[in-house]
């Protein structure tokens, strides 16, 4: 199902007359439907297309926090939210083994003194050179793959020796032709909700990931 | 080999996409009439934070920018009940056992404040939100897996069809016509104690859901501010103590209501 067959009915004409909620509570419903249907087939699709990537990409953060590497999320927006949430899963799991990572959104002094002194285009980039050790990852978020904040802080990240990691969205956009970003996961879609969903369930995938190798004996990681 | 988590999607059935319907053509008369949102996540902050940036900053060009306000402060209560006004809306994204989400959609009652909870595991008592949209499963990874993001996404993305139709932007005709409707008459209301009295013959001041008034405290002794408390006829008739003696008495409550 494509999204323009689920939202057909967004725009009949505008019925002000309109007095009875039945037949528009049905709509609503089979929409939210047939939306929930496509998230979960985009995620699902996204998860088989990166399957490898996905491992190798937590095989390596799972060697970097066992040297004790840090992860540095970030975002705009909704994504800086996401990027958020992706920051907790790995510092404070309901579950397994808790690693340290924070999100560069979280802290509303450093990102307006930032933002106000250097530029908003910098806004991450100017933690990255502040926080960042050679172990460590850095995993931006971005919809659009657009984002100037995030490419900035990718290359910094990269060039400092960071594992970078991308979601994106749409064509990829900048991000998925970067050659500062080690593994882009680049969602194919055109709505930036059924992105960001796509986006958690892959960041939930590199976290399973990580939290499996990181359960192993260092002595048989080759047998991966 | 790592434990896939199910897709989000997955949970959308029949009654639940029902729930959402229901809950956002709610969302849309209150915003339409002018009320804000405010969200609540003491669990998982950056959930809060992003229903607030969806409803005030739409990813769709064109759709209207609705006033909406993450309360992330240590006491959420304290923060929604002081920012909170009648004809608002409270949505917390939490699992059923936070504390300070049962003492905040409790309290909403006298506030005048429509309240959703989105959430997974074990459910909240029925009727301790209007509207309760819940992902049944014992997956505690559940908050991390883009499945509560999906609910709210779905919530923004409805609630902006139903402004495409005005008509259905005043509330149901027959919707005051219960036999107990705690808006339109005095049978018994909840009130948060704003004043305590001066002395043991005077009123106190009380919030309910239809604005402050003084009220006759004298059945009850002693009252503090925050207190909950059951207005009748303009007296407060039982004091609701705190969350386990509300549930012994809610019983009590229910035959003073009948009365």
């Amino acid at each position: 199902m494509t999204e323009s067959e689920n939202t057909g009915f967004l725009y009949p004409f505008i019925e002000s007359e309109e007095t009875d909620a039945t037949s528009l509570l049905d709509d609503l419903a089979a929409s939210a439907r047939g939306k929930a249907a496509e998230s979960a087939r985009l995620q699902n699709e996204s998860l088989d297309e990166y399957r490898d990537a996905l491992d190798t990409a937590g095989s390596e953060m799972a060697e970097r926090f066992r040297r004790g590497g840090r992860l540095y999320t970030f975002g705009n927006g909704g994504s800086s939210t996401d990027a958020a949430t992706l920051a907790s899963l790995f510092s404070r799991p309901a579950r397994g083994r808790p690693v340290a990572a924070w999100s560069l959104a979280a802290d509303n002094a450093v990102v307006t003194a930032l933002g106000n002194d250097v530029g908003f285009d910098l806004i991450f980039k100017r933690q990255i050179i502040a926080h960042a050790r050679e172990r460590d990852i850095a995993i931006g978020l971005s919809t659009s793959g657009n984002s100037e904040d995030l490419m900035t802080a990718f290359t910094e990240a990269k060039q400092r020796g960071l594992l970078t990691i991308g979601f994106s969205g749409h064509d990829g956009g900048r991000m998925a032709t970067a050659d500062d970003i080690d593994f882009c996961f680049t969602v194919h879609s055109q709505s930036i909700h059924r992105i960001q969903e796509s986006h958690a369930m892959l960041g939930y995938r590199l976290w399973s990931v990580a939290q499996e190798r990181m359960a192993r004996p260092l002595n048989g990681a080759h047998t991966i | 080999m790592t434990i896939a988590a199910q897709p989000g999607g997955s949970y959308i059935d029949a009654d639940l996409s029902a729930d959402l319907a229901a809950a956002a053509l709610d969302m849309a008369r209150m915003f339409h009439k002018g009320a804000t949102l405010w969200v609540i996540s003491p669990q998982w902050e950056p959930h809060a934070h992003h229903v607030a940036v969806e409803f005030v900053h739409p990813v769709i060009m064109g759709k209207r920018a609705l006033p909406s306000v993450a309360l992330v402060d240590p006491d959420p209560v304290a923060q929604a009940r002081v920012a909170s006004r009648p004809g608002d809306l409270l949505i917390a994204v939490a699992s059923a056992n936070e504390p300070a989400v049962i003492d905040a959609m409790r309290r909403a009652q006298a506030w005048g404040v429509l309240t959703l909870w989105i959430g997974s595991g074990p459910r909240p008592q029925a009727g301790a939100a209007n509207h309760i949209l819940w992902i049944d499963s014992d997956d505690p990874m559940v908050p991390a897996t883009g499945t509560f993001v999906l609910l709210y996404h779905l919530l923004w993305e409805l609630t902006h069809v139903c402004f495409e139709h005005p008509g259905l932007m005043k509330p149901d005709a027959d919707e005051c016509t219960d036999e107990v409707c705690v808006t339109c008459s005095d049978e018994g209301r909840l009130g948060e104690v704003i004043v305590e009295p001066v002395d043991a013959t005077s009123s106190a001041l009380v919030r309910t859901a239809a604005g402050e008034e003084w009220v006759d405290v004298t059945m009850l002794g002693d009252v503090a501010p925050n207190d909950l408390v059951l207005v009748h006829a303009g007296t407060a008739i039982t004091r609701l103590d705190d969350e386990h003696s509300r549930e012994e008495r809610t019983p009590d409550i229910g035959q003073e209501l009948r009365r």
